[in-house]
């Protein structure tokens, strides 16, 4: 479904956004947890055509990105590609509803049952980051897509529509790559793969059920699940014992902030 | 497909294309009635309806090239929507182009007659004749192709810088078609350029079509000159569709590579 071989993203000469990336996702889900700036958005806009790739390669359903055409079972919160012309949130539902080929009702209850109803009639710069956000959630599980590729589902999010879309994420019937920042939440996901993203380079796979179970330690650990090799360091992680559990952080960056 | 009614509503609720193509080109159209000619200069009825075409054909021109910049911006603007569009959901470069090639059409058409009941009500007015438009329906066919006109040779620039250039370039290109119209409009008003340059220059058919089809008379090499030689409208028809055709080709063939800029890159740009 989503395969992605040795992906390196350059944006400007010698500055390499993705180093090497590796991951396959064929049911499930995914979440890739990392710091902000270590590449995980970039890991999404590869997925979906608009990074430069400058090495490897990214398949969607079995076709390269840079060749897939009007596949419409993918989708995205990613707000930048639902902006086709300056739209109104109805007019923007409408429309892609109708590129998608899907029926906007279904998004236009889920607007309902975010209390988004109020935003209808608004331009998007007019909506606050979190309402942003939340459309884009909308509209890329709304339209009944096999795969949703999501950036930081929430983000900016009051904390009872958070709860509220990740009973949505643990009930989506697709796959899902979703990217996040932070660790709270993930373990009402469900089932699912996770991934540390450090410096555009890929760590995992690790369960995410075992979440409350992987600590992370300073330099190499002998019988480590992994080594995070980065600029400021070795970190290991592993399984029942280390030096500080990952949950009791919010965040990965602030986790090797205490163990550096 | 729902694109081109979108995409008409959000041109027409364009502030900037109100502003610079309407309310800006109301200000040259009375220029050109009341400041340009003196009283008493233009005395008969001929003359002041070639006069007031030559004026039409200008600014209905002008107005074109502002709605020419209006689609060159939105199209940059939307360039990572259209690398999604064009992979994820069921739009297709072709269709895409189809439906911004029938709102510019529509838009031109709308414009160009806002300019054409503009000139005919002020320059009536100050000229004390009925100098009516000698066939509207020509006038409206040739606006639509105009619209065309400026929308491929918009998306043709901007998508060529958009996609091999980068996006420091797209404020100074999307002003491109705007700089033609000025140059060629002025320069046909006033000068003698060669007849060759005449007939293929897109810009210079366009007034000379408009011209045309609001006068009833053959436009002129020199439009404020009467006497100068006279123009074959036919071919100037046949250079404006060839010059579409060309450039909605190549833009069809470059929006089918566009390359995704992020639109924090291109606000900074």
């Amino acid at each position: 479904m989503l395969e992605i071989d040795d992906l390196s993203v350059t944006y400007r000469k010698g500055s390499d956004a993705l180093k090497g990336v590796n991951l396959k996702l064929h049911k499930g889900k995914a979440v890739v947890v990392g710091p902000n700036g270590s590449g995980k958005t970039t890991l999404l806009r590869a997925a979906l055509g608009l990074a430069p790739i400058s090495r490897g390669r990214v398949r969607v359903f079995g076709i390269d990105v840079q060749s897939i055409r009007t596949d419409t079972r993918l989708a995205t919160n990613v707000l930048e590609v639902y902006r086709l012309a300056r739209l109104r949130v109805k007019d923007m539902i409408s429309l892609y509803a109708e590129l998608k080929g899907a029926d906007p009702a279904q998004s236009l209850k889920m607007i309902d049952d975010f209390e988004l109803g109020g935003t209808l009639s608004k331009w998007i710069y007019e909506l606050s980051s979190g309402q942003q956000k939340l459309l884009g959630n909308i509209l890329a599980l709304s339209f009944e897509p096999r795969l949703c590729l999501l950036d930081e589902p929430f983000d900016q999010v009051d904390q009872s529509r958070r709860l509220r879309l990740a009973q949505l994420l643990r009930d989506f019937p697709g796959e899902v790559l979703l990217n996040t920042h932070e660790f709270g939440l993930l373990d009402r996901l469900g089932e699912s793969a996770l991934y540390f993203m450090i410096e555009g380079r890929l760590f995992g796979s690790f369960e995410l059920s075992q979440l409350t179970r992987l600590y992370i330690s300073r330099g190499e650990v002998a019988g480590a699940l992994v080594t995070l090799d980065t600029s400021y360091g070795k970190f290991s992680v592993t399984l029942d014992r280390g030096e500080a559990a990952i949950t009791t952080s919010t965040s990965l960056e602030r986790l090797l902030e205490a163990v550096a | 497909m729902a694109v081109i009614s979108y995409y008409t509503r959000s041109l027409l609720t364009n502030k900037s294309l109100w502003g610079w193509g309407v309310l800006f080109m109301g200000f040259w159209l009375v220029l050109g009635a009341y400041i340009f000619v003196q009283t008493g200069e233009i005395a008969t009825a001929p003359a002041a309806l070639a006069y007031t075409a030559d004026w039409y054909g200008i600014i209905a021109l002008f107005s074109l090239s502002s709605l020419s910049t209006s689609i060159a911006y939105s199209i940059y603007y939307a360039s990572p929507a259209l690398a999604y569009c064009f992979r994820y959901t069921k739009l297709r470069p072709i269709t895409y182009l189809l439906n911004l090639l029938g709102s510019s059409s529509f838009l031109g058409v709308f414009l160009s007659l806002i300019m054409l009941g503009g000139t005919y009500a002020l320059y009536s007015t100050r000229f004390g004749f009925n100098l009516r438009p000698s066939d509207i329906p020509a006038a409206v066919i040739f606006s639509a192709l105009s619209g065309a006109f400026m929308l491929a040779l918009s998306s043709f620039l901007v998508l060529v810088v958009n996609n091999y250039l980068g996006l420091r370039n797209v404020s100074f290109i999307s002003f491109v078609p705007l700089l033609l119209s000025y140059v060629f409009g002025f320069g046909q008003l006033f000068t003698s350029l060669p007849t060759v340059l005449l007939y293929s220059s897109p810009m210079t058919a366009m007034i000379d079509l408009l011209y045309h089809f609001y006068s009833g008379y053959a436009p002129t090499v020199v439009l404020t000159n009467p006497s100068s030689a006279t123009l074959d409208w036919r071919l100037m028809a046949a250079s404006l569709t060839a010059w579409t055709l060309l450039l909605l080709l190549a833009s069809g063939f470059l929006l089918g590579r566009i390359r995704p800029r992020s639109i924090e890159e291109a606000r900074q740009a």
